[in-house]
């Protein structure tokens, strides 16, 4: 992520950081409280997903990046997210 | 290039991702490993429901947090590494990376804490398949981040003597992207293992 630029006197890369800090402790307070069952299960994923396309786009730069190198952590995000999806779904 | 046109805004669309372009046929290789591992457990759970639920409630889910915290912030110093390099500035770049690897120590230190715990109570691969599952998956992914962390530590040396510059920076870019593989691994792996019933 080569964002050198300070917007409001916090780096872009700075926000995504503080993101994924919060999505990180509501996914464990998730765990913590016990809450479990398909829908908790699925919003628990949607998370990690949305994490790890942060992390792909922001900070490993693929978000400046044109073409068929856009993608690749989309799709391995995508393809193991429907297929934990579906066997949590059918295990339900 | 100078650093000026690098403070430039980010719509500066590149064709290649950014660093070695063997390091991405690697990583999409070891992606490519780890889905595969995320799919087994999540099929192989279907048909063990009830003993997966059970014995996911012995993992230390605060552990788990915590190494996910450390690993999102060594990260965060790599991204950070980059824009120093990118920007000029060595010395920044070594000591951010540094940072990066002290996380990355503390994440091999609370998961190495973990697994003593396990040992200690004569937990194995055969201890049952949830555990052949979490110790499999978790040690695999552990070996990466002390790969990563060997890495990093490469990078940041070279650093330290000046063997990167504004205009040449791809071993840093290259180190980057791997950490950051790792940590990708680990936020579905969180989730997945330690949290999901």
């Amino acid at each position: 992520m080569n964002d050198y630029k300070s917007r409001f006197g916090i780096r872009p890369c700075t926000w995504v950081y503080l993101i994924l800090m919060l999505l990180t402790l509501v996914t464990y307070l998730v765990g913590k409280a016990g809450l479990s069952g398909l829908t908790i299960a699925l919003l628990v994923l949607f998370l990690a997903l949305v994490k790890g396309q942060l992390v792909g786009y922001f900070f490993m730069g693929l978000g400046r990046i044109r073409g068929l190198w856009h993608w690749p952590v989309f799709v391995w995000l995508f393809i193991p997210g429907a297929l934990i999806g579906t066997a949590f779904y059918l295990s339900a | 290039m100078t650093a000026a046109t690098h403070s430039e805004p980010l719509q500066q669309y590149q064709r290649h991702p950014p660093g070695d372009l063997a390091i991405w046929i690697f990583i999409l290789a070891e992606l490519l490993v780890f889905a595969v591992f995320f799919a087994a457990y999540a099929f192989t759970r279907m048909s063990n429901v009830e003993l997966f639920n059970e014995f996911q409630l012995t993992l230390d889910r605060e552990a788990a947090m915590y190494n996910t915290l450390a690993l999102i912030t060594s990260s965060y110093f790599v991204v950070r590494a980059v824009a120093a390099i990118l920007e000029g500035n060595d010395r920044h770049c070594a000591n951010w990376l540094w940072a990066a690897i002290g996380m990355g120590a503390l994440f091999v230190l609370i998961k190495g804490s973990e697994y003593a715990h396990h040992f200690s109570e004569g937990i194995n691969l055969s201890t049952n398949t949830f555990y052949m599952f979490y110790l499999s998956l978790t040690f695999f992914h552990f070996m990466h981040v002390i790969m990563g962390m060997v890495i990093l530590a490469a990078v940041a040396l070279k650093a330290r003597r000046g063997g990167y510059s504004v205009d040449d920076h791809t071993g840093v870019e290259t180190g980057a992207s791997y950490w950051h593989m790792v940590d990708l691994v680990w936020l579905i792996l969180f989730p997945l293992v330690y949290i999901m019933r």
